[in-house]
């Protein structure tokens, strides 16, 4: 690699440069306190999993080109050139990496390990390296929202099956899944297929809400792939929606990073500041039977049943409370997993593992802790409010022939709602 | 005073806390010259109140209890060290001034047997803390993560702490002495009583102060400097 390219790398640093990344560039001790913290570590072993390694691969690249510790004295700090071998790290690390936060939560100082992954993965894509198959999902995302009315006909053909499949569950012919429709309060935001719009219509439609399906999906692979601008430009495609039908909220599907940059990440991204609100399909539901506006069976499922706490949910979110409220609505025997809340496991899943086949051993293998997490419990019934969660509770229920059923939380009210 | 001494234990103090204080300041100013992102980067449950984020800081910082949980081991040992750093550098206050109100209320002889004790006891706790940091270094996966630094810094404070318990535990000069040479500092005008100039511990002394100075010299351009940066991390962890 010649000089000039390894300036433009390791360049993307000082751009990306804020005073949080500096903060966590410059305290680390390297105490490693974090990396019992981290599934991926604690499974495998292998100390390109650490993350405090994680973020020193960058510190190294930062200490080399923009200090003057790493050009006075660069052997007491260990400064590293961009080479192929750096970055062939750097790609194994940062895209194996959920972004759970988990390591945030152990650390003395509080580091956020997924500031230095998303600067990796921009210095990655410059490099040329970053992830092949999310930038593909995230490039067709963006082409979607690009040319919305190539899709519309396809989408509305789409929902008619699923409409009847409503019309009968909730035993009303007229019952409908509306797509843009102006002046609807809100907007519900899905995923690509229609399991999550058939539940989430049940409940809409017995809640007399005044909603809109998103003609786009919820997932931002942007995100997954660290580059910025096509993450906003995902997310930017609901926002433009939400504006021209003039709701009151958006309301996001069970899907834990889809929350988080629409919630947490979009405004501060896009700078500009949003005129409704943004919501959490489980917030509306807990809501809804609080009010009474769903009333639910109270013939309560009787196996055993447990929770995983999302890390985009739960540590990221604050959303404790409103699944556990729901579940105890619904089932009679919930057992909590140990640990849960914002100590709990990430399930290995996330961070847009679950759409990177060469990652498939791995995150099976970083599983094995979720595994016997749930194992402890005796429970037969896992739920989990976010896609990314169950497709991979999914692929270890099959892998470790585990015998549970994986599901939402909007599918358990959707079951348990009297008509 | 000899002019290895004066340079050393004179000269080389003034430099070692300008660099300490203008260092750290430039560290913190380099820190906020630098456009904050505005992603609040907060974990969940966070405190509601200002007072509660304030409370949450001081917690996490001063005693980071979530550390326990995983490696009680560590916890002990980096919160005695963190302890102990604090218990040094309050003991030293006595070479500036004497603590009158423990003095009066317990007299020359129990201020010193007091001095003994609770000197003596810190410095001890300090050099096995630092030993167990060490020692932890050298195993896997500490030590793949290890950079020179970490170890030299490690060294250089126990060297420290040797070096001060050796005084403290075997030296022949009492606490009026190295105060005539501290205030001789305060005046700028360097210069070793009678009894340290003359004494064989003389020279553990200065070495003791020279591995100070290096120490505060390094502070600021070391991860040492987690000291201050903490405080910012640990807010960050709250932000709403």
């Amino acid at each position: 690699m010649d000089e000039k390219a390894q300036k433009t790398i390791a360049g993307v640093l000082d751009k990306r440069m804020n005073r949080q990344l500096l903060y966590y560039l410059d305290i680390c001790t390297r105490c490693s306190i974090c990396k019992d913290a981290c599934h991926q570590y604690v499974t495998t072993g292998d100390v390109l999993y650490l993350p405090a390694y994680r973020a020193e691969i960058i510190r190294r690249v930062y200490k080399k080109y923009f200090t003057r510790s790493g050009k006075f004295y660069p052997a007491l700090s260990e400064g590293s050139e961009v080479d192929e071998k750096l970055l062939d790290e750097l790609y194994k690390t940062t895209y194996a990496c959920t972004g759970c936060r988990r390591c945030m939560y152990y650390c003395p100082f509080s580091i956020d390990t997924t500031w230095f992954m998303a600067v990796a993965k921009a210095m990655l894509i410059t490099a040329g390296r970053g992830s092949q198959i999310l930038a593909e999902l995230a490039g067709a995302a963006v082409i979607k929202g690009e040319s919305i009315d190539l899709f519309k006909d396809i989408i509305i053909e789409m929902l008619k099956d699923t409409e009847k499949e409503l019309q009968e569950r909730v035993g009303n012919p007229k019952a409908n899944i509306p797509i843009d429709k102006k002046g609807a309060d809100l907007l519900y935001v899905a995923l690509a297929g229609t399991h999550t719009i058939l539940p989430a219509a049940v409940i809409f439609h017995q809640a007399k809400a005044n909603w809109t399906l998103s003609m786009f999906e919820a997932a931002n692979y942007g995100y997954f792939l660290g580059d910025v601008k096509q993450a906003v430009a995902i997310a930017k495609r609901i926002i433009d929606e939400a504006r021209s039908l003039e709701v009151k909220e958006i309301v996001i599907t069970e899907c834990g990073h889809a929350y988080r940059v629409m919630q947490f990440l979009y405004e501060a991204w896009a700078k500009e500041k949003l005129p409704f609100k943004i919501r959490g399909i489980v917030e509306l539901m807990a809501e809804y039977i609080k009010q009474g506006k769903i009333n639910l069976t109270q013939d309560k499922i009787k196996e055993p049943l447990t929770y995983h706490d999302p890390c985009q949910v739960g540590r990221n979110a604050g959303f404790y409370e409103e699944p556990r409220y729901i579940i105890n609505q619904v089932a009679a025997d919930f057992r909590e997993m140990t640990p849960n809340r914002e100590k709990n496991w990430c399930c290995g899943g996330g961070g847009g593992l679950v759409a990177q086949p060469d990652l498939d051993d791995f995150r099976i293998k970083t599983g094995e802790i979720k595994v016997e997490q749930i194992k402890k419990t005796g429970a037969r019934i896992v739920v989990s409010p976010c896609e990314n969660c169950r497709l991979q509770l999914d692929s270890l229920n099959e892998k470790y022939n585990m015998g549970i059923q994986i599901t939402s939380i909007m599918d358990l009210v959707a079951n348990a709602i009297t008509i | 005073m000899d002019w290895f001494s004066y340079l050393v234990a004179g000269i080389l103090v003034y430099v070692a806390v300008a660099v300490f204080l203008f260092g750290t300041a430039f560290r913190i100013y380099q820190w906020f010259r630098v456009t904050r992102s505005s992603v609040k980067l907060g974990l969940f449950p966070r405190p509601k109140s200002t007072l509660g984020r304030g409370f949450k800081l001081v917690k996490d910082s001063f005693f980071y209890p979530q550390v326990r949980e995983v490696d009680a081991a560590m916890w002990i040992f980096v919160l005695l060290l963190h302890l102990g750093g604090i218990g040094a550098f309050v003991g030293h206050l006595r070479l500036f001034n004497e603590f009158t109100l423990i003095a009066n209320a317990l007299g020359d002889e129990g201020m010193a047997q007091f001095a003994m004790w609770t000197g003596g006891t810190v410095g001890i706790v300090l050099m096995v803390s630092v030993t167990y940091l060490i020692l932890r270094r050298f195993k896997s996966p500490y030590k793949d993560l290890a950079i020179p630094e970490d170890y030299l810094l490690l060294i250089l404070v126990l060297v420290i702490l040797l070096l001060g318990n050796h005084l403290r535990f075997f030296g022949d000069i009492h606490v009026a002495e190295y105060r005539e040479y501290i205030h001789s500092l305060l005046a700028f005008s360097p210069a070793f009583p009678e009894a340290i100039a003359e004494s064989s511990t003389k020279w553990v002394l200065v070495s003791h102060v020279l591995t100070a100075n290096l120490l505060f010299i390094y502070f600021p351009f070391s991860k040492l400097i987690h000291a201050v940066g903490t405080f910012a991390g640990n807010l960050i962890r709250s932000e709403v």
